[in-house]
């Protein structure tokens, strides 16, 4: 099997080695990321909509925390499943696609769909600093869709090339 | 297509392929188990619960003690859950670190020591999970923890955390060389 471009196997193994550190900080710090998450909701009165009464705030926080910690969560597993996807899908895309720039659109592609799980790194922080609802709509609009987009993007294009060559070599 | 000789993947040792694709089958099977084997395994893990009242702090209150068999009952289908996801996970890890290893990583002690790393530490962490799930119906869920994570999380986890971390800033020098 070809080996595809360093800059590809490099993000790949960043974003795996991201995934294993989030998954064993979010094991041992896990009270310390809740007390920043309650004080970055507190910090953030308005964007939360604490109203001051203390049974309602509670709740609102409790919730903002849990999809703080969720998307933590998110990042750790999606970073352990596109890291190695990036690698193994640019290796099908550097053995088995006989065009030069058709192969570079489907690393780019994916170097940028590996980087999705990070998307959640921002979806964590989003949520604490502008509010749940407003914060999690901002980062899977902005950051997460266009990331997945070009993950999704890059597959459906490797399976059309992959096609188009077995088409080639049987004309 | 013509291929360079340095453009190509080179295989990673057998042993950490077999350690790769035993991994992925023990989670298929832990996968299969946990959903053939959920009512048994609920009911022993209670049975183990019930007969020792100290370590988990049942005080005789049936509503009292159902409420802390249910925690650690949810914890323990946690256990077995996480334990599938990461042998699954961890498989591909590290069939691909160990190919990224074999092949960018020059030969010698460094190569060898992160190939062990990556393997042995790759297949030993999901373990913690099923030892945690295990322990946690002998032990509680906090002892159990604690113990998994000082014979399997630490060791192993921390193994293929350094190993992917040094794997990752060799490929990125040899980037940065040839930029």
């Amino acid at each position: 099997m070809r080996r595809p471009p360093l800059v590809v196997v490099f993000i790949g193994l960043f974003v795996i080695a991201l995934g294993e550190s989030a998954g064993a900080l979010m094991t041992r710090l896990r009270p310390q990321i809740e007390r920043y998450a309650r004080a970055r909701v507190a910090a953030n009165p308005q964007a939360h909509g604490l109203a001051g009464s203390a049974e309602y705030d509670a709740e609102v926080t409790a919730r903002a925390v849990y999809t703080a910690e969720a998307g933590l969560s998110f990042f750790h597993t999606h970073a352990q499943g596109l890291g190695p996807l990036a690698i193994f899908v640019s290796t099908i895309a550097a053995s088995a696609v006989p065009w030069r720039r058709a192969r570079g659109a489907v690393y780019a592609l994916l170097a940028l769909g590996a980087l999705f799980p990070l998307g959640y790194l921002a979806y964590s922080l989003a949520a604490l600093e502008w509010g749940r609802e407003v914060g999690v709509e901002a980062i899977e609009r902005y950051v997460l869709a266009p990331l997945g987009t070009a993950a999704i993007a890059a597959l459906v294009a490797l399976a059309v090339l992959l096609l188009a060559a077995r088409r080639r070599a049987t004309a | 297509m013509t291929r360079e000789p340095g453009e190509s993947w080179r295989l990673p040792p057998v042993a950490s392929l077999l350690a790769a694709v035993l991994l992925i089958a023990c989670a298929e099977v832990g996968g299969a188990s946990m959903v053939r084997f959920k009512l048994d395994l609920a009911r022993w893990a209670r049975s183990v619960i019930l007969a020792r009242p100290a370590i988990h702090g049942l005080v005789g209150v049936r509503d009292v003690d159902e409420q802390v068999i249910d925690e650690a009952l949810v914890k323990f289908d946690a256990s077995l859950r996480l334990f599938h996801l990461h042998a699954e996970g961890m498989g591909l890890v590290i069939i691909a670190t160990t190919m990224a290893a074999a092949t960018l990583v020059s030969p010698g002690v460094p190569r060898r020591v992160l190939l062990v790393l990556l393997t042995a530490g790759g297949a030993g962490y999901p373990f913690g999970y099923l030892l945690w799930g295990v322990l946690i119906p002998y032990h509680g869920v906090e002892r159990a923890k604690a113990v998994a994570e000082w014979l399997a999380w630490i060791p192993f986890g921390g193994g293929t955390i350094v190993a992917t971390w040094w794997l990752a800033a060799v490929v990125g020098a040899r980037l940065v060389r040839r930029a």
